[in-house]
């Protein structure tokens, strides 16, 4: 009994790791640039499909294409910030939610265009590996992507907490005008944080292809998960995000092994409308908005 | 001419080419391409009641689609009830939808009022795939063909559907040039520029949301079963599809969001384009049309953010005021 319960917590535990690569990004672009990116999941589905290419022309291990995913989606970001974003911030709503959302179309059918419908798989020498711990089983390509998604949360951790860049960004994330006034160049503290958050999608993709399948919708599932993590772990805030998104994967494996294998988005959309409806600004506390 | 016979003489003149276009053209694929432009313009401005005016930026209203297209339909299929009282009862359930969904999702603004409405719009989906006692799960079912049988709101012949839903348009229309011209439209203007403002001037900001969320409920159910009675088909994909619920916020915000003609026009140019590509790709390719509503959408918003109804305005001031010529 209590086996299927740590086993059902482990898997939600490691996918957990994934679903925060994918919030924190989302969490971050909101408290900085307040903007809400709705296509933060297209960046995990590119991230995936670079990994792919570069594994089935190169025979490059995914994990080794973290190396190309992640520079890459930064710099993405960064002209993202710079030449669509960056037009768009004001005190109107509209145009920055349907420019990402425009975004989001755009890159998905984009792929559905050059890449089809068809799910592609990376199969590596280890994804079918696993440790057994007692009864416990826990795959090795799922560690490795919870690992190091935990040691890369924990990097930005650090780069938000002790350079100047990122005391840059958490000044311009708490009080914009007054971070300007402090001599913060505003575009440029964007510019990083879309750059970081796009890399942190793309390294979840590339994480996720030994054992995950790419296909032009995957990231719809992860953004997803991503928005009501961020709701829960109240916006803006970065640790939030991680706790929340762990939680989420872990409810996320509990309902699928109590209620029904297709019953993981039920879950996660019963999660979203319990924390409207009770507690609408998040575990962290904080504004809605 | 005084303006308004002026405008009244341009509103007649459409209405009459609208009235005669079936009897003039008589392809099926044109009357077909006509019913979606009527039919998405319908959706649209339902859906700009509240996401133009009041700037309440839904991606949900697949969620009264659905609720509409589905209670007709059960109504007429287990209970032989003609789909026009089928019609106004999903109108009625949508009303009554509308009242838990916007409580919930009014708690948050910006852009998570657009996600929550995302999700309600997709758990309403699930709910209808899982089920499938009372709505046939994620099959879905075909509506019995009976031919020629007005009351039971199916016809022989393609202009009666033309009929109908430039029907809910005209309605859809005089309700939002009512609304418009009313101190209604005032408000939820002041709720669209600045919520907080509103409030501060006597503005009951949640009232005045919830009740044009009805408003914009009601009749995007009515689209629902008319959808239904059209296609012969329903199921959970396409009654709760997503993309109704993108296309009704992208025929508003192209045409201009917050006007009475907008999304009529931002149909009008989007399902031309998408008629054009497949004509000339032949609708092979999956994500084309997407892809080029993306592109457009994406120039409106960066170039001409007022949409095609803004771009009208301006060449039809420079019409009528030319600018002095500057030195």
């Amino acid at each position: 009994m209590w086996e299927t319960v740590a086993q059902a917590v482990i898997n939600g535990l490691l996918i957990g790791g994934i679903y925060a690569l994918v919030s924190i990004g989302v969490t971050l672009i909101f408290g900085v640039v307040k903007i809400v990116n709705f296509a933060q999941g297209e960046f995990v589905m590119i991230g995936m499909y670079i990994s792919f290419f570069l594994a089935s022309q190169f025979g490059i291990d995914p994990l080794l294409s973290l190396f190309v995913s992640m520079p890459t989606l930064f710099v993405a970001g960064v002209l993202i910030q710079h030449f669509l974003i960056r037009r768009v911030l004001g005190p109107n709503d509209m145009p920055q939610i349907f420019l990402t959302f425009a975004l989001s179309l755009l890159l998905l059918n984009l792929s559905l265009m050059l890449f089809t419908a068809n799910y592609r798989t990376v199969h590596t020498s280890y994804s079918d590996e696993a440790f057994h711990i007692g009864g416990l089983y826990i795959p090795v390509a799922k560690l490795i992507a919870f690992v190091v998604a935990m040691a890369l949360s924990a990097l930005l951790w650090l780069f938000l907490h002790t350079t100047d860049l990122g005391k840059a960004m958490r000044a311009a994330a708490q009080n914009r005008d007054v971070a300007m006034l402090m001599g913060i160049n505003p575009n440029r503290v964007f510019c990083v944080a879309l750059g970081i958050a796009l890399a942190l999608a793309g390294a979840a993709g590339s994480l996720l292809m030994p054992f995950y399948s790419a296909y032009p919708f995957v990231g719809q599932v992860f953004v997803l998960m991503a928005f009501v993590a961020v709701v829960l772990g109240t916006l803006g805030n970065v640790v939030g995000a991680l706790i929340a998104s762990l939680m989420m994967g872990i409810a996320e494996s509990l309902g699928i092994q109590y209620v029904g294998a297709d019953s993981g988005l039920i879950v996660v959309f019963a999660m979203l409308l319990l924390t409207l409806a009770i507690k609408p600004t998040g575990l962290g506390g904080g504004r809605t908005r | 001419m005084t303006q308004i016979a002026r405008r009244g003489l341009l509103v007649a003149i459409g209405l009459a080419i609208l009235i005669g276009l079936p009897v003039v053209v008589k392809s099926s694929f044109a009357i077909d391409i006509f019913i979606r432009i009527l039919l998405f313009s319908f959706i649209g401005t339902a859906w700009n009641l509240m996401g133009g005016y009041a700037k309440q930026l839904s991606l949900g209203h697949a969620a009264y689609f659905g609720l509409g297209a589905y209670t007709s339909t059960i109504l007429e299929i287990d209970f032989n009830v003609s789909p026009w009282i089928g019609m106004i009862a999903g109108g009625v359930v949508a009303v009554l939808a509308s009242l838990p969904i916007g409580w919930l999702c009014f708690r948050l603004r910006g852009p998570y009022f657009t996600i929550a409405t995302i999700a309600t719009a997709q758990a309403l989906m699930l709910v209808f795939l899982k089920f499938r006692d009372f709505a046939w799960g994620a099959e879905g079912t075909t509506i019995p063909n009976l031919g020629a049988a007005p009351l039971m709101m199916q016809f022989d012949n393609k202009s009666s559907y033309y009929y109908v839903v430039l029907g809910l348009l005209l309605v859809s229309l005089m309700i939002t040039w009512s609304i418009e011209r009313s101190w209604i439209g005032n408000y939820l203007i002041a709720i669209g520029e600045d919520e907080d403002a509103a409030e501060a001037i006597g503005v009951n900001a949640p009232k005045m949301k919830r009740d044009i969320y009805m408003i914009s409920a009601f009749l995007t159910a009515l689209a629902g079963t008319f959808y239904t009675q059209y296609i012969y088909f329903i199921d959970p994909a396409t009654a709760f599809s997503f993309n109704i619920s993108i296309e009704a916020a992208l025929v508003s915000i192209v045409g201009g969001i917050g006007t009475l003609w907008g999304p009529l026009i931002g149909t009008v140019l989007l399902e031309t384009t998408s008629t054009l590509l497949q004509s000339w790709l032949g609708g092979s390719i999956g994500g084309v049309q997407l892809t080029v509503y993306s592109l457009i959408l994406m120039a409106v918003i960066l170039w001409r953010p007022t949409g095609l109804m803004g771009m009208i305005d301006e060449a039809r001031q420079r019409f009528a005021h030319p600018k002095p010529a500057r030195a």
